[in-house]
């Protein structure tokens, strides 16, 4: 079997031979490894991986599978049926490009006005959740198109609060910081 | 003694208050919302009585109600753990009013206290020292910015009811500084009902030093030693641990008797926690008394043996303490590692959602209070805490050490937590060396990211699961195969 998967952040193949007597080997971005397992329990899998131990804990995701060990927990996704899907969520480590809240919170109060100019990094919105209050910054430079709630309004993640027109100005100066 | 006793509280203090309430035969009454049905304090208390809608004002913040359940069942006395109503003076007196033993100080204390500026004016009538900063609150934000200009920037922006970082705003700069006052007095009016606010110097590098004290009602006052308290993120604390590695013998002892002057100087009733801030210098400064029991508690138990709760009760039913000072010895070290749902790669933001699978760590020295189980949800409405993990061991460095491997062997699926992370701010070198100061996480973790040592493994362990796991159902028998429907999850999760 072939797999595959994003864990992470970072893609690994992996191809594997499955022994019925709970044995594989497998090729992880083509180093071979020498896997015993044992199934323990649905939430808990043993593996012995050329020779060494680990208890490895496993539930669920509706995105994929989440993965237990030592301490941390990952998401792993099968990185081919990920592909075909038609939305994925966005990785840690991108920065938003909408003014959206990053869990169900409510509007506290709202900096801007249509209209305004905004600078990269300025407050827009001020939300509350789970009795803390964060600042939803613009993610770019350049003026408020609208200003799609008010406050005190529930919202969720995903819902786009204030759209702003990007500057153009900006747009032009990445492209010639990417040229040069 | 009581013979029954109300919880005004959730979550995992609920808890912890049930277990000493049933180690000295008090039948225990729990409260809770909507939300809180399926809340373990509801499932392990004698009896429950559910509040109403799951926003605080309409059940855990609601007096009326909270008297009201502690009448219908007949309890005698209200335990109100931290947060919510337990450093409320009003709430305090309308107990006392209604015949029902609060177990807390007098509503007066916990009124003079909790308005942090007529505290300081008490502690430097007292004797005790105090930082820079304003007398009163003020509502005029150009007042407040010419008496910030007066102090000196960077000023810290406090509520005058606040506590657990609620409110509290560093501006390092007068172009900050409006919106800053805007948005901590509207937290605090959201958090504690009151929106005033005051300012205070900032002092750059301090560590977090707190004194826990035990006053009965004979006027006798004890201190029980200190935590250290400095590991915080967004000024709440994270980490903390007892002996602080930056106390020497003379310098506990005298801010030990600094912290029972300040009881002393409050009249202060029942067990409480006097903070300081301690500068490079030696200097410590008041900071707050803390008129309830404390969230790290359980590490002034681990070192003295001194269940703190059961000393809160005895205190509240007027009997003496039955120790002196001189009786009250630190053994070894302990610390304890706050778990809530959180993600650490997202500013510490909450992490709401069902709890798939639990493994708690076992093993000598270790203590988990934890308020979750596999299949629980944890609500978006409160708190975030999951859990306290608390080691303890004969030295600092075995200490630190027990708990990373209790860290490490906690296993939470489902929602995000900050496990990863305290395993690396305790492994670091800094920690190690006691470098702890307020600004440590800032200093040494601001762009932390997991190590992703284990990813060859964890890639095997996924296709073994998809081979061995999914395509043959898990042998009989086992306890952990908690169903559930990928429906109902939040998905929301990464390393």
């Amino acid at each position: 079997m072939d797999y595959n998967l994003r864990i992470g952040g970072l893609t690994r193949g992996i191809v594997c031979d499955i022994r019925d007597d709970g044995t594989l080997s497998a090729r992880v971005d083509g180093e071979l490894f020498e896997v015993r397992y044992r199934v323990i329990s649905s939430n808990q899998i043993h593996l012995e991986i050329d020779g060494a131990g680990y208890n490895v804990y496993l539930a669920d995701d509706p995105t994929g599978r989440i993965i237990n060990l030592g301490g941390t927990s990952y998401l792993v996704q099968d990185a081919d049926s990920l592909a075909q899907g038609r939305s994925r969520r966005r990785g840690p480590l991108e920065i938003p490009q909408e003014v959206t809240p990053p869990m169900p919170s409510v509007v506290v109060r709202i900096l801007v006005a249509a209209g305004d100019p905004v600078e990269k990094g300025q407050g827009v919105v001020v939300v509350s959740a789970m009795k803390m209050e964060t600042t939803l910054m613009a993610p770019f430079g350049g003026r408020v198109h609208s200003i799609n709630v008010k406050e005190g309004d529930k919202v969720m993640p995903g819902q786009i609060l204030v759209d702003i027109e990007k500057q153009e100005e900006e747009v032009t100066a990445c492209q010639e910081e990417l040229s040069r | 003694m009581f013979e029954k006793l109300l919880i005004a509280n959730r979550g995992e203090i609920a808890l912890r208050v049930i277990t000493t309430c049933r180690e000295m035969g008090i039948q225990t009454v729990a409260v809770y919302s909507d939300a809180d049905r399926d809340a373990l304090h509801v499932l392990e208390a004698d009896e429950a009585v559910c509040l109403g809608p799951s926003e605080p004002t309409e059940s855990y913040l609601n007096v009326d109600k909270i008297i009201g359940a502690a009448r219908m069942t007949g309890a005698q006395a209200v335990h109100p753990g931290y947060g919510f109503l337990a450093e409320n003076a009003a709430f305090a007196e309308q107990c006392e009013q209604e015949g029902l033993v609060f177990v807390g100080p007098p509503s007066r204390v916990i009124r003079n206290l909790g308005d942090k500026t007529e505290a300081r004016r008490t502690m430097i009538k007292g004797g005790v020292p105090v930082i820079p900063g304003m007398m009163q609150t003020e509502g005029d934000p150009d007042v407040l910015a010419r008496e910030a200009g007066n102090i000196g920037y960077p000023v810290l922006i406090k509520a005058a009811a606040g506590g657990g970082g609620k409110g509290m705003r560093v501006v390092r700069s007068p172009q900050e500084f409006r919106e800053a006052c805007i948005s901590a007095s509207s937290e605090a009016r959201s958090a504690f009902g009151n929106g005033a606010i005051y300012l205070e110097k900032y002092l750059e590098q301090p560590r977090h030093i707190e004194f826990q004290i035990l006053a009965d009602t004979k006027g006798t006052v004890i201190h029980l030693l200190e935590r250290e308290c400095s590991i915080q993120r967004r000024h709440q604390k994270i980490i903390e641990e007892t002996p602080s590695p930056a106390l020497s013998p003379a310098l506990r002892a005298a801010m030990g008797e600094a912290a029972v002057a300040a009881a002393r100087a409050a009249g202060y009733v029942n067990a409480g926690t006097v903070e300081f801030l301690l500068d490079a210098s030696g200097d410590f400064y008041f900071l707050e008394v803390n008129t309830r029991l404390q969230v790290e508690h359980p590490i002034t138990e681990m070192i003295t043996g001194i269940d703190l709760v059961r000393q809160q009760i005895e205190i509240a039913a007027g009997n003496p303490l039955r120790f002196s000072q001189g009786d009250i010895v630190g053994r070894g070290h302990a610390i304890e590692c706050r778990i809530y749902a959180e993600d650490p790669l997202n500013g510490f933001f909450p992490s709401p959602g069902r709890i798939l699978f639990v493994k708690e760590p076992r093993g000598p020295g270790i203590r988990n209070d934890c308020g979750i189980y596999s299949g629980y949800t944890v609500p978006v409405e409160y708190d975030p805490i999951l859990s306290k993990l608390i080691t303890h061991a004969g030295t600092r460095q075995e200490c630190i050490h027990r708990m990373i491997r209790a860290l490490k062997d906690y296993v939470i699926l489902g929602v995000l937590t900050p496990i990863p992370f305290l395993v690396d701010v305790l492994s670091s070198e800094a920690f190690m060396e006691g470098e702890t100061y307020t600004d440590f996480i800032d200093t040494h973790f601001g762009s932390w990211n997991p190590s992703l040592n284990d990813i060859n493994a964890v890639g095997l362990a996924y296709v073994v699961d998809q081979l061995a796991n999914r395509a043959a159902p898990a042998a009989p028998g086992t306890a952990d195969g908690e169903t559930y429907s990928p429906w109902k999850t939040l998905g929301n999760f990464r390393p």
